[in-house]
């Protein structure tokens, strides 16, 4: 007897509006894709039709290709949009640009833009599935997801399990995205980094604070680094990369000092010897790559999902 | 044109009345009297009051005429219920002389509500060098400030404080520490943690109305506070009044209305300085509304074009037009907290005892300057009926328990 399940939601604009039914049904998708990715032939019909629009006013290279790869092994047709080479420059709106797009028939949109809700404020006013592949410091559900999805193959089930995010907690919408996911999936979270670049009000999310990495490192099961985003400081919240690497970076030393095994993971891309070194990035500890495959069928099953409530 | 207008409640009386307005001066009251050649209108019991008056209205007037000229922001305020308000200074050109003073006052002779311009505290409000405040005094400016513009710099603070002295004259200042503020998008709190925006903390405004009320003391001198917005604001305030510094303090319809969490869905037309802070910091401003720590209830009007706020949350523009809604909104949601009566008495005379404005007298002989609102009257706001050019609002479409019937202004006047 089969049930069709579908998403509670036609977008996918962040963690926090998917309930854990959502995720654990994108995992149970992402699943089947992965074993899809590892077949001699990649690629499925399920999208056959799909026009996919990925508009980019942002830079990214990673999250792009993978959700270009994850659109086209589903058969969909894809259009790229980047805001370098567009008529944003030109003083368009975000909304003029994205309805000049739309009037070529786009069945969804995959966006990554630099202001927090800009998929909110496109999705009162549009009509295609919206897929947030980044909006400024607010929230990077597919990156969330993956992590997520990649925790679990490496360590089960994060029920009662604890993962500490490190780093530039202010500025990411990783870490936002993260805490949101985790939380719904049962595990403990705490971040830790500079005082300077962990919000006043995120233990209001029930998040723990930590300032000492070694203290965060001996507690966790699993280490998700962050990169220090400089372009997105407007002042100087940290006196400089070396005392940062040299306080809050992560490397063997103090791996070497924990009694457990932990999986260490970073969203990239990396700042080798900054917040980690490449002994650890490298290291048997580290699931980076994995991310990074997982990223491809997380990704095919949001989108696949997503068409599906068409 | 005469106008018989029926059956209204005096604001603190009991029973109906009628009053005839003749050639805009207040001929007759009484339950009884009648007049020929008058236009008759019925009220069915509406209250009538003193005109009332706001004391922060942005007029783009001159510079921006494409988003409110002084004709519109008058004909928004008459139905908004108002019969005056102080405009501020952040015009291109900027008023901060005794002409740009005098355009404000000429050209707005023929309106239906009188306008009090305020005159810029510092040139082009740069927060540096002071401008010639005894000159715009003179010609009409009601009191200095650099309006939506903070003054950051304490030593222009202190001497403005000092130098308004001259004429007795009153420092108006929105409290606002720009360098804790940063680039702060909304109140820094669970909402802006949850959404990744830029807060505000409560603080940027706290610093600053203490530094304010310390200056006020050191000086002698005469503030008001534009817009307090945070719990602890108010209770300073509420402090330096008992010590006998000179202040005064407003609070904006808004932040009366709505705390961050109606800012979870990233809704521009809420996107306002001073930031909706949270609900302690909301019910502190209606406590502090009902003690008389804050003085009075400011609209806090701010007209945009549409492309300042059909935008991504982080590029709109601050700011909300409010004169058409301000009693509106409040009576729709003032659940037990004041009485219809005392909210219309705030509007009345709040912003006037300030100022040191006569409060206009309903009395046969007087000239009329009256608002009639109906606390009952349950309606709908209207994109299509608004009269303000802008239309950056909140209330599109929101249903409303109290409405202004209309406004007297000696020979002018507005019924909706």
């Amino acid at each position: 007897m089969a049930t069709v399940q579908q998403l509670s939601t036609k977008h996918v604009l962040g963690i926090k509006y998917l309930t854990a039914e959502d995720i654990h049904l994108i995992f149970d998708t992402a699943q089947t894709f992965k074993e899809v990715l590892n077949r001699p032939v990649k690629k499925v019909p399920s999208l056959r039709d799909v026009t996919i629009a990925n508009l980019f006013f942002e830079n990214s290279t990673r999250t792009r290709i993978s959700f270009e790869l994850a659109e086209k092994r589903l058969s969909a047709d894809v259009v790229n949009f980047s805001a370098s080479s567009s008529s944003v420059k030109k003083g368009e709106t975000l909304l003029d640009t994205v309805n000049n797009i739309l009037s070529m028939k786009v069945d969804m949109v995959v966006m990554r833009h630099p202001a927090p809700g800009a998929h909110h404020f496109l999705s009162q006013h549009i009509d295609a599935n919206i897929i947030n592949a980044g909006d400024g410091t607010h929230e990077h559900p597919t990156q969330a997801l993956l992590d997520a999805f990649s925790m679990q193959e490496a360590i089960g089930d994060l029920t009662g399990k604890k993962v500490a995010i490190f780093g530039d907690i202010l500025h990411s919408r990783v870490a936002l995205s993260n805490i949101f996911c985790l939380q719904r999936l049962g595990a403990k979270v705490r971040v830790c980094g500079p005082p300077t670049l962990i919000p006043k009000y995120i233990n209001q999310l029930g998040v723990e604070v930590s300032y000492s990495v070694l203290d965060t490192l001996r507690w966790c099961d699993v280490a998700n680094i962050l990169r220090i985003q400089l372009e997105r400081q407007d002042i100087k919240y940290i006196p400089s990369l070396r005392e940062y690497s040299k306080y809050f970076g992560i490397n063997k030393d103090l791996l070497d000092q924990l009694d457990k095994r932990i999986v260490v993971m970073h969203p990239g891309p990396i700042n080798r010897g900054v917040e980690i070194t490449s002994d650890v990035a490298d290291s048997e500890h580290s699931i980076i790559l994995q991310q990074v495959e997982n990223g491809v069928a997380v990704r095919m099953a949001v989108l696949y999902l997503l068409a599906a409530t068409r | 044109m005469n106008f018989l207008l029926k059956n209204l409640t005096i604001l603190g009386e009991s029973s109906t009345t009628n009053i005839l307005i003749q050639d805009g001066i207040i001929q007759a009251i009484g339950p009884d009297i009648s007049a020929e050649n008058a236009e008759e209108k019925e009220f069915n019991g509406a209250i009538v009051s003193s005109g009332w008056m706001d004391a922060d209205v942005q007029v783009g007037d001159p510079g921006l005429e494409h988003r409110e000229d002084l004709s519109s922001a008058a004909k928004a305020a008459a139905a908004g219920g108002f019969t005056a308000f102080a405009c501020q200074p952040n015009t291109q050109p900027v008023l901060q002389s005794k002409s740009e003073i005098l355009y404000i006052k000429n050209n707005s002779q023929a309106l239906i509500v009188d306008v009090y311009p305020i005159g810029a505290l510092s040139h082009n409000c740069e927060g540096k060098e002071i401008t010639e405040v005894v000159d715009m005094h003179h010609a009409g400016a009601i009191g200095f400030s650099d309006g939506k513009r903070s003054i950051q710099h304490s030593g222009l603070m202190l001497r403005a404080l000092q130098y308004v002295k001259t004429v007795d004259g009153i420092v108006i200042n929105r409290p606002l520490d720009a360098a804790i503020n940063g680039e702060g998008q909304i109140h820094e709190g669970y909402v802006s943690t949850t959404l990744g925006i830029k807060g505000s903390p409560s603080l940027a405004e706290e610093m600053m109305i203490q530094r304010d009320l310390y200056l006020t003391a050191y000086a002698e001198s005469k503030l008001l506070i534009a817009g307090v917005s945070t719990a602890k604001g108010v209770e300073l305030i509420r402090q330096a009044k008992a010590e006998g510094v000179q202040v005064k303090a407003s609070v904006a319809v808004l932040n009366l209305l709505f705390d961050e969490s109606s800012l979870s869905t990233f809704n521009s037309n809420l996107k306002v300085k001073p930031y909706l802070r949270s609900k302690e910091d909301q019910e502190a401003l209606w406590a502090g509304l009902k003690d008389g720590t804050i003085d009075m209830i400011i609209s806090n009007h701010f007209p945009l074009e549409e492309e300042a706020k059909k935008l991504e949350f982080s590029y709109a523009k601050f700011g909300a037009i409010g004169l058409e809604t301000a009693f509106a909104a409040l009576h729709s949601q003032l659940n037990g907290r004041m009485s219809s009566e005392a909210l219309i008495q705030k509007l009345a005379t709040g912003v006037r005892q300030v100022f040191g404005l006569p409060i206009p007298k309903i009395a046969v002989g007087e000239k009329a300057n009256i608002t009639i609102a109906d606390p009952s009257d349950i309606w709908t706001f209207k994109r299509q009926n608004i009269l303000s050019k802008s239309k950056n609002t909140p209330f599109i479409n929101a249903l409303f328990k109290g409405r202004v019937l209309g406004v007297v202004n000696g020979i002018r006047t507005h019924f909706n």
